[in-house]
This record gives structure tokens, C-alpha cells and sequence, in this order.
């Protein structure tokens, strides 16, 4: 994409939905400097990037490709679905990422240690892939019901589903456990699991790109 | 340039499915094409499928040579497309030249100097050059439609296609609009969709009515106008009286000795001092609807 589309795709962005990330960035950054104790810092650190990005995430792209007021002069233009994806998710995913990346770099400020949750890579797997699972489950579930709300419904429903049953999917279901890299970081599984959550990313995405040919399901 | 052979659209299926079309047959060639019909005769449907937005549940659909029931047809005919849609919806936070510019780029024009250019001028063709650089949230119902048939024109379509684009403009908007779509038809197909007779009249030489998924007319307004002859009457009446059954006004004026109706439909028994009078497209276009109705 040019750099004038990327231009466009953030300035008709809902502007209330982009002050959502900040927002809580800000929240977390806030609780961070309050609380003192190493392990409680961690504890947030881990529940910041591992489970509110993600979740906000999922929201955001639930919204992010039906909620357009321009959509039927989009879709008699010759972009294309891949296009309009990478122009709503990208941005949602750009947006999360500076997030992530500008909160470790505070917890770095303030020697907070993330190394329980692996290396460098380990750090960003555990925060990255669940993001792009439930921005996938977002966009996909919007775009099956035909309606926003749908994909952020089914965003919410399995992130709490999954936050509540976390025990269970370790000993069960453990390739399928979102929260798997920042919860269990040593499990031997780990590396699975992350291929599964990437698979069915990919799935999801490719799901949407079908669904989104199908235009007059959305106007 | 457009030919469609026995299309189809139903929405839904088994006891739920809605026929929108209804086997159209129909060549529209290079000028201005006006299409009418009421409300819900599924004009807005026939132009979301000439736009590529719609896919069609039967029959067969070329525009330009390109077969628009494919992927690869629909993508060239929408890289040759300007569409103005019935709700049209923008991005009331950009300025008119900033929608108008991403819209470009939506449409394939990459090059930015060129498309600078193209933005001056459409903007400038729909008289909004000095507003240009204004929010599009502070613009009346008629500057937004102008921004919307300059987002249309960017790409320098071959065919533009308008669904009831004077919805909410006020008279003079309405007859600014009307020449503008005139003065383009000149080097392209233009196809006007509504369900207001006067737009059509004054600006359209092939016209075709579109009611109940079916093409009901296609000819000239003035053949449409030639069909009322002898089924159009003036009548004046003291008291304030229901018209017979069978008969339409289409207007009451209301004199010093009672109230002057207009009628559409057979000679009415009740008055037998009815005077037939001259049709206009309006009363054309009331007797087909009558017509086929019966």
C-alpha cells in the first residue's frame, strides 16, 4: 500500500475507537508506577500484553472493516479484499503494536523483569499472537454475522471463556489456550501451540478475505 | 456499452426469498439513460449490479465487453466506473479535496501529481474549487451530493452511474445538478436512477420504468408522454368529491368557483363536462403504472 493509502486508512479511522489503546496504555502505565513490589509489576506486565492488547484488539477489528461510512463507495472501487484487510487490520495492528513496544520500553525504564516470559522473541510471541487470534476471530465473526457487533461479541465470549477456563486448557486443550505464552512460558508445548494459534490466525483471515467478496451481504 | 439479458435477483431463499428483478432485458448505449420507477421497483438493485456490488442470481450482464458475473469483469468495469449511491456515505472529518483524493487512490490513481490534478478539476467541475479545503461535516445536503459526483467523476468514468441523486436538494441544487449530469453525458454513459418524472424529463432522451422487478417501458419520454393521449382530464368541481375508481389525480387546484382536478385514467361518468387535456411525462408516467397494475 502507498503511503498516502496508509494516510487515508488512519485519518478516517473512528477517532473514539483509536483513543481506546492510549487510554488504557495510560491506565496500566499509571497502576505500574503505583504499585511497587517487582512480582505485582510483572503480574501486570504480563496481564497488559498478554491479555488486555489482545482483547482490545479484537474489538477494534470487529469493527474495523464494517464500520465504515463509505463502504458501498469502496466497494464499487477496484481495491481489492486482500487491500481493504491490510488497510484496517494493519492499522489496528499498528496501533496495538506501538502500544506493546512503548510499554516494554517503560518497563525496561523501570528495570521491571520480563524475562520469565522467554527471551526477546518469547516476550513478543506472548503478547503478538494472541492479538492477531482474536483480531482474526474479530474480523471473521463480524464479517460471518454481517454485523459488528457479532465479532466483538465472539472476541469477548472467548477471552473470557478462555481467562476462566485457563486450568482446563492447560491440562486439555493446551494447543488451543490463547493465553498459553504468557501464562505457562516453559511448557514444553509451547512451540505447538504457537504454530496452531498462527494456523488458525491464517484461517480466520482467509475465512474473512471470502467473506469479504461477497460484498452485498454488507451493505 | 451495457447489455443485460434475463436478470435475476432474489434475495433470501425458500419461503423468505424476495424477487428484487425479474428477467430485465435491457442495451443501454453511450448518453444519458434515465431509469424510473416507485419506490422499492428495484432500481437501486439494478444499479448496485451494474456497479459491481450486487451479484446477480441469473442471466447474463456485459459492460464494456466485460462480463460483470466474474471477478475479473467486475474489476474492470469498476476501474472504468464513477458511482453516486442512493446513501451516500463519507468521511465527514476529511476536507471535500481529501475524500475526494482517497477515493482516487481507491481507484487506482497512483500517480500523485496527476491526481492532484484530476482532484482540482472535479472539484472545480462541481463548483466547489473554494471549498475545497473545508471539513465535509460543514457542508449543506447539496455541497455533500456535489463532493459525491466529484469522487465519482475522479477517475474520468466511462460509465457514471447516479441512484437518486436530487433526493433532498432544494430547486435550484436540483436543476444545478441535473445540467451537470447533462454536460457529462456528452462523452459517456451516464444512468440515472430515480423516482422523480421531472429529473428524467428534463434531461433524458431513452428512458425505461422499472416497476415490480420488471421493465414496464422502454422508448423516449415523449413516447411515454404519446401513451397518456386520450386518458388525461380536466375536471372542475363545486364540492370536494372523491374521484371515481379507476381514476388517479395528479393534482387539485383550488379555484374561486371550486377545485380543478386532474385525472389519469377513463373517461369520468360523473363528469360529464370533463375536458380531455394535453399529457405531460407525469401523467405518462402515472397511466403506465396504472396500466399495469390492472
Amino acid at each position: 500500500m502507498k503511503s498516502a493509502a496508509w494516510k487515508y486508512s488512519w485519518l478516517t479511522y473512528r477517532r473514539d475507537a483509536l483513543w481506546f489503546p492510549p487510554a488504557l496504555w495510560g491506565l496500566f502505565v499509571m497502576i505500574v508506577l503505583i504499585m511497587r513490589h517487582p512480582a505485582v509489576r510483572f503480574n501486570l506486565a504480563r496481564g497488559y500484553l498478554g491479555f488486555i492488547v489482545p482483547l482490545i484488539s479484537g474489538i477494534m477489528a470487529a469493527y474495523a472493516v464494517l464500520d465504515d461510512p463509505a463502504l458501498e463507495l469502496r466497494f464499487a472501487t477496484p481495491v481489492r479484499a486482500g487491500q481493504t484487510l491490510l488497510a484496517r487490520l494493519g492499522l489496528v495492528m499498528a496501533v496495538q503494536a506501538a502500544c506493546a513496544f512503548s510499554f516494554q520500553l517503560f518497563l525496561l525504564a523501570l528495570k521491571v523483569d520480563l524475562s520469565p516470559l522467554g527471551g526477546l522473541l518469547g516476550v513478543q510471541l506472548a503478547w503478538f499472537l494472541p492479538t492477531l487470534s482474536l483480531i482474526a476471530l474479530g474480523t471473521a465473526g463480524s464479517l460471518a454475522g454481517a454485523q459488528t457487533t457479532m465479532g466483538a461479541f465472539l472476541v469477548g465470549a472467548v477471552w473470557l471463556v478462555q481467562v476462566m477456563m485457563k486450568s482446563w486448557l492447560e491440562a486439555n486443550a493446551k494447543y488451543l489456550h490463547l493465553f498459553l505464552g504468557a501464562l505457562v512460558p516453559g511448557d514444553p508445548d509451547l512451540a505447538l501451540n504457537q504454530c496452531v494459534l498462527l494456523l488458525g490466525s491464517m484461517a480466520l483471515l482467509f475465512f474473512s478475505w471470502a467473506l469479504l467478496h461477497r460484498q452485498e451481504r454488507f451493505i | 456499452m451495457i447489455q443485460i439479458t434475463g436478470l435475476t435477483k432474489t434475495y433470501g431463499r425458500g419461503a423468505k426469498a424476495a424477487p428484487a428483478l425479474r428477467g430485465i432485458d435491457l442495451q443501454i448505449g453511450s448518453g444519458m439513460f434515465g431509469l424510473l420507477g416507485p419506490n422499492g421497483a428495484g432500481k437501486t438493485t439494478l444499479m448496485r449490479i451494474l456497479a459491481g456490488i450486487v451479484n446477480p442470481s441469473r442471466g447474463a450482464l456485459r459492460v464494456a465487453g466485460h462480463d460483470l458475473t466474474t471477478d475479473a469483469g467486475k474489476r474492470a468495469v469498476k476501474s472504468v466506473l464513477g458511482y453516486l449511491p442512493q446513501e451516500l456515505g463519507m468521511y465527514l472529518e476529511l476536507t471535500a479535496a481529501q475524500f475526494v483524493d482517497y477515493m482516487a487512490i481507491l481507484k487506482g490513481l497512483d500517480e500523485p501529481r496527476e491526481r492532484k490534478r484530476r482532484v482540482a478539476a472535479v472539484l472545480e467541475m462541481v463548483a466547489l474549487q473554494e471549498s475545497a479545503d473545508r471539513k465535509i461535516k460543514g457542508f449543506s445536503g447539496g455541497m455533500k451530493r456535489r463532493v459525491g459526483i466529484a469522487q465519482a467523476l475522479v477517475n474520468d468514468p466511462r460509465l457514471l452511474i447516479v441512484d437518486e441523486p436530487t433526493a433532498g436538494l432544494d430547486p435550484e441544487e436540483r436543476i444545478r445538478f441535473r445540467n451537470l449530469l447533462v454536460n457529462l453525458a456528452v462523452d459517456r454513459t451516464v444512468i440515472l436512477s430515480t423516482h422523480i418524472v421531472e429529473d428524467i424529463g428534463q434531461t433524458c432522451r431513452d428512458i425505461a420504468v422499472l416497476a415490480q422487478g420488471r421493465i414496464l417501458f422502454r422508448g423516449s419520454p415523449a413516447e411515454m408522454t404519446e401513451a397518456a393521449g386520450g386518458h388525461v382530464w380536466n375536471v372542475t368541481s363545486a364540492r370536494l368529491e372523491q374521484p371515481e375508481q379507476g381514476l388517479t389525480v395528479t393534482s387539485m387546484l383550488h379555484l374561486t368557483d371550486g377545485i380543478q382536478y386532474r385525472l389519469v385514467g377513463p373517461r369520468p361518468e360523473a363528469f360529464p363536462h370533463a375536458e380531455a387535456a394535453r399529457p405531460s411525462l407525469e401523467d405518462g408516467y402515472v397511466w403506465l403504472m396504472k396500466s399495469a397494475l390492472q
